[in-house]
């Protein structure tokens, strides 16, 4: 039986549509990415799975029962950082058991649990406010994680966490994966999205392309990615580099410029040659295998922002 | 509850700032009056100052605290979970009255340690604890409208902070009653919180501290009828449209 499955949604606000038709199929177990950038509609398609928030039209099940009636399965952590910095971790945890019909002993007991399966016990007992973001993100997967959750839907969860925290926070959810938790992961980070079993790649309110991570690259971005970071960003540096690039696309990121090639070894030296005689500096330029960011590129010309940290 | 305690900028305008106003009061407003009456004055300022802290807690902190969970994503991690709007609910309401019961304490405490004696004796105790009670439903009435219908946090902390310091000002909270213009008279007749307000000072403080009488059949009826209106009217806002996010 299919985790989520979802079919021709659409959702509109104020006469604007923020989901065209979108189709999404999660399978049980299966840890499933969805990519794209701010105002995509993948947090409006994840809140209405969530049956936080309704769709216009459509269908939208959680193992076969629509999301309202499936709420005892479903375990979301929305964007935000929802938990109280006022309480200790413990306390929050005590807070969604005691909503959740758990009391006194049991509620201590499973609370211990959770607590050590997200590495948190040592820091039980400080207030949230002291926590760091990844901890903090650590805790709040925990409330999403009570006894009968089969899908966990995570939005943004690794947004603004430094490269350490975003690898102790997947370690952790590598082990709720090994329970057969199904994951919806909502992201514009490329790195996290190819730890994911499949990505689907969502812009304007529709799905533009989907499948594995390699499956994406090989489709749809088989060059060469190119980062060229100059001594300043100008106009001229730009006309030199579209000459280099498929199709005259350039992408501008905070490293620097990208241009894909097909065969980036020879336009390397070319690239560098050019840009001295036009009077630019290149302070650093290097050739990468395409990531699910330049796939998303490919695909739409619109560059997600890259993870921070 | 943990978390309404933990809040320092909640604990100061709930219980400081009226316990402040107690202070001032009980040295400022008293220096004419005769000096077997000013023990009950004092009295009648620290149960005005008591009902404004009742009306701060929740006109003012339950709305935050509905903002501010809308804000901070816990609400739509709520909604997402099996559980029931009234779970929520009868949590924010236990903890508006913990925090209202423990302000209004600390306010009469502090008002008889200035000086504040209380005339009220036997079954008029139990009364005015009832009337504290039409106030706490009444505050908490507009609390949840405020929560509900204002979705941005500053705008349903001001919201909820301006209709608290108006309608006191206007219902003769801070003011004796006979030096108010006729229509306000009417109003602090008809508004359940002044109207309670007086009533717990004529059971406590004595009748001379009113100048009319808040216990007649037709008024308490009134009161009840009206706290309780902005009680209900609340509660159904809050579960049918608190609970929404669209």
């Amino acid at each position: 039986m299919l985790a989520i499955h979802v079919e021709n949604l659409v959702k509109t606000y104020n006469g604007q549509h923020v989901l065209d038709g979108v189709n999404l199929d999660v399978a049980e177990g299966e840890f499933y990415a969805l990519m794209g950038p701010n105002g995509s509609g993948k947090t409006t398609l994840a809140s209405i799975i969530a049956a936080v928030k309704t769709q216009d039209s459509g269908i939208v099940e959680v193992y076969g029962k629509k999301p309202a009636q499936a709420k005892e399965f479903i375990g979301y952590v929305p964007q935000e950082n929802f938990s109280s910095p006022r309480l200790s971790g413990r306390e929050n945890l005590v807070y969604f058991a005691n909503l959740l019909g758990y009391s006194g002993r049991q509620a201590n007991q499973l609370v211990l649990e959770m607590l050590r399966s997200v590495g948190l016990l040592e820091e039980a007992d400080k207030r949230v406010a002291k926590y760091s973001g990844g901890m903090r993100k650590r805790l709040e997967v925990a409330t999403a994680v009570f006894p009968g959750i089969k899908v966990l839907i995570l939005d943004e969860p690794t947004t603004g966490l430094d490269p350490a925290a975003r690898r102790s926070f997947f370690s952790m959810i590598q082990e709720i994966m090994d329970k057969k938790t199904s994951i919806l992961l909502i992201t514009h980070i490329g790195s996290d999205a190819e730890l994911a079993s499949r990505v689907g790649l969502i812009d304007d309110g529709r799905m533009i392309a989907e499948g594995t991570p390699d499956e994406l690259k090989r489709k749809h971005a088989v060059e060469d990615v190119i980062t060229v970071e100059t001594a300043m960003k100008a106009d001229s540096v730009l006309s030199v580099l579209k000459g280099y690039s498929i199709n005259g696309k350039v992408a501008e990121s905070a490293a620097g410029y990208k241009i894909y090639s097909q065969n980036g070894d020879r336009v390397l030296a070319d690239v560098v040659r050019s840009l001295d005689q036009a009077g630019h500096k290149v302070m650093r330029i290097e050739m990468a295998r395409p990531s699910l960011e330049d796939v998303f590129f490919r695909l739409t010309e619109t560059y997600l922002q890259e993870a921070t940290g | 509850m943990k978390e309404l305690l933990r809040e320092k900028a909640a604990l100061f305008w709930t219980i400081a700032w009226p316990i402040i106003w107690v202070i001032i009061g009980s040295f400022s407003f008293t220096g004419s009056a005769p000096e077997e009456v000013v023990p009950y004055i004092k009295g009648s300022i620290a149960i005005s100052m008591m009902v404004f802290a009742l009306m701060i807690a929740g006109m003012s902190n339950l709305p935050a605290s509905i903002a501010g969970d809308r804000a901070n994503g816990l609400l739509s991690k709520l909604i997402s979970m099996p559980i029931r709007p009234y779970k929520d609910f009868t949590g924010r309401i236990s903890a508006v009255i913990t925090l209202s019961l423990l302000a209004a304490a600390l306010v009469i405490v502090i008002g008889f340690a200035l000086g504040a004696r209380f005339a009220g004796t036997g079954v008029q105790i139990p009364q005015a604890i009832g009337f504290i009670f039409l106030v706490i439903c009444a505050s908490a009435g507009v609390g949840l409208m405020a929560g509900t219908l204002i979705k941005n946090l500053q705008g349903a902390i001001m919201t909820g902070v301006g209709i608290a310091v108006i309608t006191s000002a206007i219902s003769g909270l801070f003011a004796p009653y006979e030096v108010l213009p006729v229509p306000l008279q009417t109003f602090a007749r008809v508004y359940p919180i002044s109207s309670a307000q007086a009533s717990i000072v004529h059971l406590l403080a004595g009748a001379n501290m009113v100048a009319y009488n808040p216990l007649t059949s037709s008024q308490v009826t009134l009161t009840i009828a009206l706290s309780s209106a902005f009680l209900i009217v609340g509660t159904v806002l809050y579960t049918r449209l608190g609970w929404k996010l669209e």
